[in-house]
C-alpha cells in the first residue's frame, strides 16, 4: 500500500448519495422552520403580509418611520449601552478566573471549571427568581437590613428591584459563568513554550502577560464578549421581571408590538429585523476577525 | 517556577475565584433556605422550618401538568435535534461537498439569533400557514434552537474517531449504514448522550421562544413566569425552584463525569 494518503482518499468518492441524505433533513428543517419564518417577518415589515385583510402594496413606510423615530432608536441605543456595560464587566471578571484555571497549574482545573459553569446550566428563570427574592422591597436584603436595624422599615432601599441596575446585575450574574469558558479554552491552548521564551529573553511576568498572553488570548476575549453582548442586546425576559419601567429594553418593545394591547406587526417586524441585522453584521465581522487572526498561526 | 503566575498572584486569583463562586451560589443557597421557611414572604428573620411548600407544590395539578408538558416537549425535541445533529455532524466532518462553509454557518446560526426575533418569526410563520399554537409548535421551535448545540458537542468527538476504523469496516464489506451502526455509533455514543442531555435541559428551561408559540397547555417555564406575578404563590415556586435546580445540577455534573469516564475508557480501547 504505497498509495499516498491524499490520493487514496480521492479514490473513494466522498460526494455520493448519502451526503444529500445526511444534510437533507437538518437543512430542510432549518429552511422551513428558521429561514422561511424570518422571510415572513421581512414580508410583514414591508406590508406584503399584514393583519389587515384586503390587498396591500409593498411599502417601506414602516422602515422610514422607524429610522426617523427617536423613540425606537434611542431605546435601541439604551439597550446597546446596557449590554456593552454588562458584557465588558463580565469579561473583565471572567478573564482572571479563566487565567487562574488555565495557567495556575492547579490539578483540579476541570472540577473547578465545572463548579464555575454549573449554575449556567440550571434554570434561567429560577436564577432571575432568586434575585427577585433577594432584591425586593420586602426581599432578603431589605428585610435583613431592617432586622439588623441598619435600615428604617419605612424606608427600604427601593432602587434595588425594578431598575436598570437590577437588570444589569441579573444579566451579569446569568452570563458570568458561561463567559469564562471561551477565554479558558483560548488560554488553555496557548503554547507554554512562548512564556518560557519570554522569560528567557528577560521579560517580567507582567511584560509576558501584556506582550504575549493578552494579545494571544484576544480571540477568546472577543468571542466571550460577543457571547454575552448578542443575547443581552435582544433580552426581554429579565427586564420584564426585574426591570420595571427604567429597565425596559428594546426586546420588550418588540414583544409589546406583538402583544395583545395594540399589536403593530409591521413596526414590530421592522424592529426585529433591525436587531437581527445588527447581530448578523457583528457575527460576520467577528468571524472574519477570527479567521484572519488564525490564518498566519 | 510557574512563568504565568507568581505565588502571591496565585493566591490572589484563588481568593477571587472563591469570591465569585460564593457570588454565583449564594442566590441559589438563599432559595434553598427560604424554601424551608415557614412564612408567606421570603424575609428575615427566618420564622421556622417547614416542608409545607414542598407538599403544596406536589399537590398542585397545574404545576405537575406543566412539568409533564415540559418533559414531553424536551424529550421529543431533543430526540429530533440529536437525530438531525448526528446526520449534520457526519456530513460536516466526514464528507466533502460544495458550499461547506455557508452550510455549517446556517446550521450553527440559531446560536446567535436573538430569541425574541426567532420567537416572533415562528409566531408569524405558524399564523401564515394556519397551524394553531400547541406543544407541537414548541417542539418545532426547540429542535431549531437545540440543533447547533448538538452539532457542537458531536463534531469534536467525531473528529477524534479514527477514519481508518470505518475504512476497515468498508474493506470488510460493510455498507455505509452498517459501518456507522457497528463502528462509529458505539464510539460516538457518549457524545450522543451528552448532546441529548444538553438539548433536553435547553428545551426544558426555554421560555423566550416558547412564550410566543405555546398554546393553552403551558410548559414549566411559562407556568413559572406567570406564577412569579402572584406573590401568594412565591414560597411554593421557590420550593419548585430548589427541586429543579438540584436535579439539573445533578444531571449536568453526573453527565459530564460519566462522559469523561466512558471516553477515557474508549480512548484507551481505540488507542
Amino acid at each position: 500500500m504505497d498509495v499516498p494518503p491524499a490520493r487514496r482518499r480521492r479514490r473513494r468518492p466522498r460526494l455520493d448519495l448519502t451526503t444529500p441524505t445526511l444534510l437533507g433533513l437538518p437543512l430542510g428543517w432549518l429552511a422551513v422552520f428558521f429561514v422561511v419564518p424570518i422571510a415572513i417577518v421581512g414580508a410583514y415589515s414591508v406590508d406584503a403580509l399584514s393583519l389587515d385583510p384586503g390587498p396591500h402594496a409593498v411599502t417601506l413606510d414602516a422602515w422610514h418611520a422607524f429610522l426617523q423615530s427617536s423613540i425606537y432608536l434611542s431605546l435601541f441605543w439604551k439597550s446597546v449601552k446596557m449590554s456593552l456595560l454588562v458584557s465588558t464587566v463580565v469579561v473583565l471578571l471572567a478573564y482572571p478566573l479563566a487565567y487562574y484555571l488555565a495557567l495556575s497549574g492547579t490539578k483540579r482545573k476541570y472540577v473547578l471549571l465545572l463548579l464555575l459553569i454549573a449554575p449556567f446550566l440550571t434554570s434561567y428563570l429560577l436564577r432571575v427568581l432568586a434575585w427577585k427574592v433577594i432584591l425586593g422591597n420586602q426581599g432578603v436584603i431589605n428585610s435583613f437590613l431592617v432586622w439588623t436595624g441598619l435600615r428604617d422599615p419605612d424606608h427600604p432601599i427601593s432602587q434595588l428591584l425594578y431598575s436598570r441596575f437590577a437588570v444589569m446585575l441579573v444579566l451579569g450574574y446569568i452570563w458570568l459563568p458561561f463567559v469564562a469558558l471561551p477565554i479558558f479554552v483560548t488560554l488553555e491552548s496557548l503554547d507554554r513554550r512562548l512564556f518560557e521564551a519570554a522569560t528567557d529573553l528577560g521579560a517580567s511576568r507582567l511584560q509576558t502577560f501584556r506582550r504575549v498572553t493578552l494579545p494571544l488570548s484576544l480571540p477568546g476575549i472577543m468571542a466571550a464578549f460577543l457571547f454575552v453582548f448578542i443575547p443581552t442586546l435582544g433580552e426581554f425576559v429579565t427586564p420584564s421581571l426585574v426591570g420595571g419601567t427604567s429597565g425596559y429594553m428594546y426586546g420588550n418593545q418588540i414583544v409589546d408590538l406583538f402583544g395583545t394591547g395594540f399589536p403593530d406587526w409591521e413596526t414590530g417586524s421592522v424592529l426585529a429585523l433591525f436587531l437581527l441585522g445588527i447581530v448578523t453584521i457583528l457575527t460576520i465581522v467577528f468571524s472574519r476577525f477570527l479567521g484572519t487572526r488564525q490564518a498566519p498561526a | 517556577m510557574n512563568v504565568a503566575l507568581s505565588r502571591t498572584g496565585g493566591w490572589l486569583l484563588r481568593g477571587f475565584f472563591a469570591v465569585v463562586v460564593v457570588f454565583l451560589y449564594a442566590p441559589i443557597a438563599i432559595l434553598v433556605i427560604f424554601s424551608f421557611n415557614d412564612s408567606q414572604l421570603p424575609t428575615f428573620p427566618l420564622s421556622g422550618f417547614t416542608f409545607h411548600w414542598y407538599h403544596q407544590f406536589l399537590a398542585d395539578a397545574d404545576l405537575r401538568s406543566a412539568l409533564a408538558a415540559s418533559a414531553i416537549v424536551a424529550a421529543i425535541s431533543s430526540l429530533g435535534a440529536v437525530l438531525l445533529g448526528v446526520a449534520a455532524s457526519i456530513a460536516l466532518v466526514r464528507r466533502r461537498f460544495p458550499a461547506k462553509g455557508p452550510v455549517s454557518a446556517l446550521l450553527l446560526s440559531p446560536l446567535v439569533i436573538p430569541y425574541v426575533v426567532f420567537g416572533i418569526s415562528l409566531l408569524l410563520f405558524f399564523h401564515a400557514v394556519g397551524l394553531s399554537r400547541s406543544l407541537l409548535t414548541v417542539v418545532i421551535g426547540h429542535v431549531v434552537i437545540s440543533l447547533p448545540y448538538t452539532i457542537l458537542v458531536l463534531m469534536p468527538r467525531l473528529q477524534q474517531i479514527d477514519v481508518s476504523l470505518e475504512e476497515a469496516a468498508y474493506n470488510l464489506g460493510a455498507g455505509r449504514l452498517r459501518a456507522f451502526r457497528s463502528v462509529t455509533l458505539p464510539l460516538l455514543l457518549p457524545a450522543v448522550v451528552s448532546a441529548y442531555l444538553i438539548a433536553f435541559t435547553t428545551s426544558f428551561d426555554e421560555y423566550a421562544v416558547a412564550s410566543f408559540v405555546v398554546g393553552t397547555r403551558t410548559t414549566f417555564p411559562i407556568f413559572l413566569y406567570s406564577a412569579l406575578r402572584f406573590p401568594n404563590q412565591l414560597p411554593q415556586v421557590i420550593a419548585v425552584a430548589v427541586v429543579v435546580i438540584s436535579v439539573s445540577l445533578i444531571v449536568v455534573i453526573g453527565a459530564e463525569v460519566g462522559r469523561r469516564l466512558v471516553e477515557r475508557r474508549l480512548g484507551a480501547a481505540t488507542g
